[in-house]
């Protein structure tokens, strides 16, 4: 590739360095972009509330101070949002990972009447907006009477089209012979599907858990819609809820903040690979 | 003896045939409910006049289409969801491309650089939405705090009906571009070098490389980031509903939020379900359009 380059191009030593400052210029200013809420958003987390509505604002705290995070817990039931938070987006993702890879490997395995039927309805609803159901689906949801209960929360996200898109993706890449070499030894098809299939698609199964853990995390539409009672809403609904309720709280709102966003950072931090697998993967075969 | 044997083989017969049902059975059932299922109520809600309060939906053919259409609210709801598409489409697609070509160059720190590009995506819409509330306070956020220092004059960014959907948008950009970003470079590293090394060898510049080489072989991404780009921005609710609520004087008010108002805030869930459907049609028709403008089959061989 060098000596490529010195072939191609005859520039000298000072226009590649200038072009190598423009780069990184470029990158810097647009990394301090994007990361400066970020930034704000954890400074102003340590300030005391005195120091918040100043004018002019400071940027960095002159007391910083923890008492927001302990504050935070006895002013508004944050533990409770948190734990609603949790649950409903723990018991979605584990649901559809299940879900999603059984199907996966139906649509993947398996030759069946109906089965390329079914399969391009789901792909083909992928392109269905969610906010041209939700109308409907409150109908549904209120007529089953689970209006403004956890169920009614979980029962949207038990599976998803580009779940079971992506893990049939990966499951076709297993090779067939290895469930027939285990057909031989007698095992039925669901041991299978536990011995092998689940074994081998490990880093698919934590990709899709990732994607379905973030959406379910940060989801707000439908939980807006079906949830009315405090004691259920999650972080999404309860902070901005506080943002605009009570204006006095802005430091709390920080803690808050921060907290909430928290879990997903640094879950996506130790796994980014995977992420930038399943992007590749939903996002470019289809 | 042999009894037991056909026995045997029938059950795994059985299990056999069943299995593949068994296994598709779960996620096709819990996705339909949610979605093709919704969708066929949600069109015969349309032509009925379903109110919540009510018992009976008599039919009424297409008065919730006419209603919809004639209301001055929903074509302001249009037109913000356009402006806003406009707004925040073509620029995210075109620093999200420049990110992912500079970030696929070798330069130090390309993985931090990536993470930080990428961390707004996974942050919630919804707390995004509450942090930048702050940075655009009018008196207490780090935006006008930044402007007066370098001798600008600050603006209440989500107060004043002429800058509040520039807010929404910049807000809207910053998010998405991560994940924009990340389909980019995946594609990028999907060219073979041999190309860039064939051009160099006859003499080609870097923008060259780029305009010839690069933006062509960049197309199926490209094609892709905007069809769903655009999918996605006519869909805009949650940003909106944190940062402005619609408002002020529904200058961002989108269509989605339009739905949302007339079905939960005025139980008019005919008239709701029907503007679904006009941007279902709508979002049918521009991707269409999209597809046949710009989807010529592309190959890398």
């Amino acid at each position: 590739m060098k000596g490529v380059r010195a072939v191609g191009y005859r520039r000298s030593r000072w226009a590649v360095l200038a072009g190598r400052i423009a780069v990184y210029a470029i990158i810097a200013v647009g990394a301090v972009a994007m990361a400066m809420p970020f930034v704000w958003l954890v400074l102003s987390s340590f300030k005391t509330l005195q120091e918040i509505v100043l004018f002019p604002p400071t940027f960095f705290p002159r007391n910083p101070t923890l008492s927001n995070f302990k504050q935070v817990f006895d002013r508004i039931p944050f533990a409770r949002y948190y734990a609603n938070s949790i649950v409903t987006s723990v018991i979605p993702t584990a649901v559809s990972v299940l879900t999603c890879t059984m199907a996966g490997m139906g649509f993947a395995k398996y030759r069946f009447r109906g089965r390329d039927a079914i399969f391009w309805t789901i792909l083909s609803t992928m392109m269905v907006p969610f906010p041209a159901t939700i109308v409907p689906l409150y109908v549904m949801i209120s007529r089953m009477r689970l209006v403004d209960t956890r169920l009614g929360l979980i029962i949207v996200g038990l599976s998803s089209a580009s779940g079971i898109f992506m893990m049939r993706q990966f499951i076709m890449g297993i090779p067939d012979e290895l469930l027939d070499a285990a057909r031989i030894d007698g095992a039925s098809e669901f041991r299978i599907f536990r011995q092998i299939i689940v074994p081998l698609c490990k880093p698919a199964i934590a990709t899709q858990a990732l994607f379905s853990f973030t959406n379910h995390w940060g989801a707000y539409i439908w939980p807006l819609i079906v949830v009315n009672s405090d004691e259920l809403r999650t972080l999404p609904l309860a902070i901005p809820y506080f943002s605009g309720q009570y204006y006095s709280f802005q430091n709390l709102i920080n803690a808050a903040s921060l907290m909430a966003v928290l879990p997903v950072l640094i879950l996506f931090l130790f796994t980014q690979r995977y992420f930038v697998q399943g992007i590749t993967i939903t996002g470019m075969k289809n | 003896m042999v009894n037991v044997e056909t026995r045997k083989y029938r059950a795994y017969r059985l299990q056999r045939n069943a299995a593949p049902y068994m296994f598709i059975l779960p996620g096709t059932v819990f996705y339909l409910m949610v979605t093709i299922i919704p969708m066929m109520i949600g069109f015969w809600m349309s032509f009925h006049n379903w109110t919540i309060i009510r018992p009976t939906k008599p039919w009424v053919g297409l008065a919730n289409y006419q209603k919809v259409l004639a209301n001055p609210v929903f074509w302001t709801a249009m037109k913000n969801t356009l402006v806003y598409t406009a707004g925040v489409v073509p620029f995210q697609m075109i620093l999200a491309l420049l990110a992912a070509v500079l970030l696929n160059t070798e330069i130090r720190g390309r993985t931090l650089f990536r993470l930080l590009y990428y961390l707004p995506v996974v942050t919630p819409l919804s707390i995004a939405a509450v942090i930048w509330t702050w940075i655009y306070h009018p008196n207490l956020g780090l935006l006008n705090w930044f402007l007066r220092s370098i001798g600008f004059s600050g603006r209440d960014w989500l107060g004043d009906p002429k800058v509040a959907m520039l807010s929404v948008i910049i807000v809207a950009i910053w998010s998405g571009l991560g994940y924009r970003m990340v389909i980019f470079l995946a594609a990028l590293q999907g060219i073979p070098e041999t190309y860039y090394e064939a051009a160099m060898i006859d003499g080609a510049g870097r923008f060259d490389l780029f305009r010839f080489i690069t933006m062509p072989l960049l197309r199926p991404a490209t094609l892709y980031v905007l069809i769903t780009s655009v999918i996605g921005s006519f869909q805009v609710f949650g940003l909106v509903n944190v940062l402005t609520g619609g408002g002020p004087l529904d200058a961002t008010n989108v269509l989605v939020m339009w739905i949302h108002r007339r079905a939960f805030g005025d139980y008019q869930f005919g008239e709701a379900a029907a503007t679904s459907f006009v941007l279902f049609a709508l979002i049918l028709a521009i991707t269409a359009i999209q597809w046949k403008a710009l989807g010529r089959e592309v190959t890398y061989e």
